[in-house]
């Protein structure tokens, strides 16, 4: 199927690679500042919901204030961390889906592995010139399915599991412990050797992350400084594809 | 009327406005987050066909599928029900909205769990939404295609060329290390290792099938060869105590 553009701002091309045309178009904009407003909304709820309730657990308005601010300054750090991971994939999936898909509602890796499997699909890879705008297009459309599973999930069991907070712990063994943790080992896994192959500037980006994560791990450990396991996949990322930079401009 | 049932009603209304309200905002956030993709597969005039999402929505199953679920059930003992449409939308739960919420809790002097620690966790994740939404909006939202447009092309086209790789080396280590479960480590390894230089040269068009295959594998030999005198009996094993520590989630 394919409708011809109706609207001057999209420039659709199925082939192009121009991604940042149809990723930054004003419908998408729109999205993202739509769940931008909703969050807005639902924190203004609550905190009104809270405020009310506060008193008759004995809670005073300045427990409720302090419990805020402990929250928004625990928050700097960790945010500012994903804004730096953000400004890096812009150019990959432009401003509005790097907002929601990886500023808000998901996460760089599983945002990122999902755009690549979903890529991979069509027989893409991301950012390399089988990157079209159809696949982009695709990635996204996957990327959002499997986001709004995870909030399906949530609306569904929220209310299951409240009503039988104690079954979860029947259900909730040594299987849930084990398998989905090395599910996700797995997936990052096989994706990150699957770059191997491809050449040897892809082995150095690879191998230089990993070394300078393994790095900030030891030395977070040794030192006892949270902060840096939050900074950690900011700083592997940016640093290591400096290396990967300065090796393509190696003779 | 007593104060008990004051309470009792408070407490009540609460949990109606936040149960009401937590799912009525989470599927308006979930409406925003599919009319995005729906706009560019059906009115955008690019060739994307519903199989073919099809097709990639059952690869992404088979690799995540699991954790769709588990995730959710995991969090929920610690984060109380108001909370759980809080941050399945707000998204970093483990590297920021359990922290920020903890924090509050330790510095109010509460207990999570209780009724008064289930407010300071709705008003620590407020908090932290509030920071979270202000540094993406200016840093990424404003600044972010200035800040893209001051970087020289080659630098960008290396990071269009090397992302993938680059985040997925990170990933994995930082998997490893929070998951604190080095056997399944070990499995993950030498199964991707066969998948990704043994059976994708050898089999033509197995390359879709990769990480499905891998990942399936890993999980199912990971419970297979599991270390059964320390994850034999489930009364021991709560959601808390094992709570992977790191931002991967």
């Amino acid at each position: 199927m394919s409708i011809p553009a109706a609207l001057p701002a999209a420039v659709a091309d199925s082939n192009s690679t121009d991604i940042l045309a149809i990723a930054n178009s004003p419908f998408l904009w729109a999205c993202a500042v739509g769940v931008f407003l909703v969050i807005v909304l639902q924190s203004i709820i609550y905190l009104k919901a809270a405020d009310t309730a506060a008193p008759h657990v004995g809670m005073t308005k300045d427990e409720l204030k302090t419990s805020f601010r402990a929250g928004a300054i625990s928050a700097l750090g960790p945010s500012l961390a994903v804004v730096m991971v953000a400004v890096a994939l812009l150019t990959v999936f432009g401003t509005p889906a790097v907002l929601v898909r990886i500023g808000l509602i998901g996460s760089v890796s599983y945002e990122t592995a999902a755009a690549a499997i979903a890529a991979k699909t069509a027989g893409a890879e991301l950012g390399g010139p089988t990157y079209t705008q159809a696949v982009f297009g695709l990635a996204l459309a996957a990327m959002s399915l499997g986001g709004a599973m995870w909030m399906i999930a949530t609306l569904i069991l929220t209310p299951l599991l409240k009503r039988g907070d104690s079954a979860l712990r029947k259900v909730n063994p040594a299987i849930m412990l084990v398998v989905p943790g090395a599910a996700m080992i797995a997936a990052f896994m096989v994706l990150g050797l699957g770059e191997l192959s491809k050449s040897w500037l892809h082995v150095v980006a690879f191998v230089s992350s990993a070394a300078i994560m393994t790095v900030l791990m030891l030395i977070a450990k040794r030192v006892n400084k949270p902060w840096i396991k939050e900074w950690a996949l900011g700083i592997a990322i940016i640093l290591s594809l400096a290396i990967t930079y300065a090796a393509t401009r190696l003779p | 009327m007593s104060n008990m049932t004051q309470v009792h009603q408070a407490l009540g209304a609460f949990d109606k406005t936040t149960s009401r309200w937590g799912r009525i905002t989470m599927i308006m956030g979930l409406f925003f987050s599919l009319a995005a993709p729906a706009y560019l597969v059906f009115f955008a005039g690019l060739d994307i066909t519903i199989s073919g999402i099809l097709t990639a929505f059952g690869a992404l199953a088979a690799v995540f599928g699991v954790i769709w679920i588990v995730e959710p059930l995991t969090y929920f003992p610690i984060l109380g029900a108001p909370s759980m449409y809080q941050a399945f939308m707000i998204g970093n739960i483990s590297n920021k909205l359990l922290p920020a919420a903890m924090i509050a809790q330790s510095t109010i002097g509460v207990k999570a769990g209780t009724r008064k620690g289930e407010l300071a966790t709705i008003a620590a994740i407020c908090g932290a939404a509030t920071v979270h939404l202000l540094s993406l909006f200016i840093f990424v939202g404003l600044l972010g295609t200035w800040l893209v447009s001051v970087i020289p092309v080659d630098v960008v086209h290396t990071v269009q060329l090397y992302i993938l790789p680059t985040v997925m080396g990170a990933v994995v280590v930082q998997a490893i290390v929070s998951q604190k479960a080095p056997r399944s480590a070990v499995i993950a390894l030498v199964v991707s290792l066969i998948v990704v230089f043994v059976l994708v040269p050898l089999i033509p068009g197995f390359a879709l099938y990769a990480t499905a295959v891998a990942v399936i594998s890993t999980a199912a030999l990971a419970w297979l060869l599991r270390d059964r005198s320390k994850l034999g009996a489930p009364e021991d094993v709560t959601a808390e105590t094992e709570l992977p520590e790191g931002p991967v989630y």
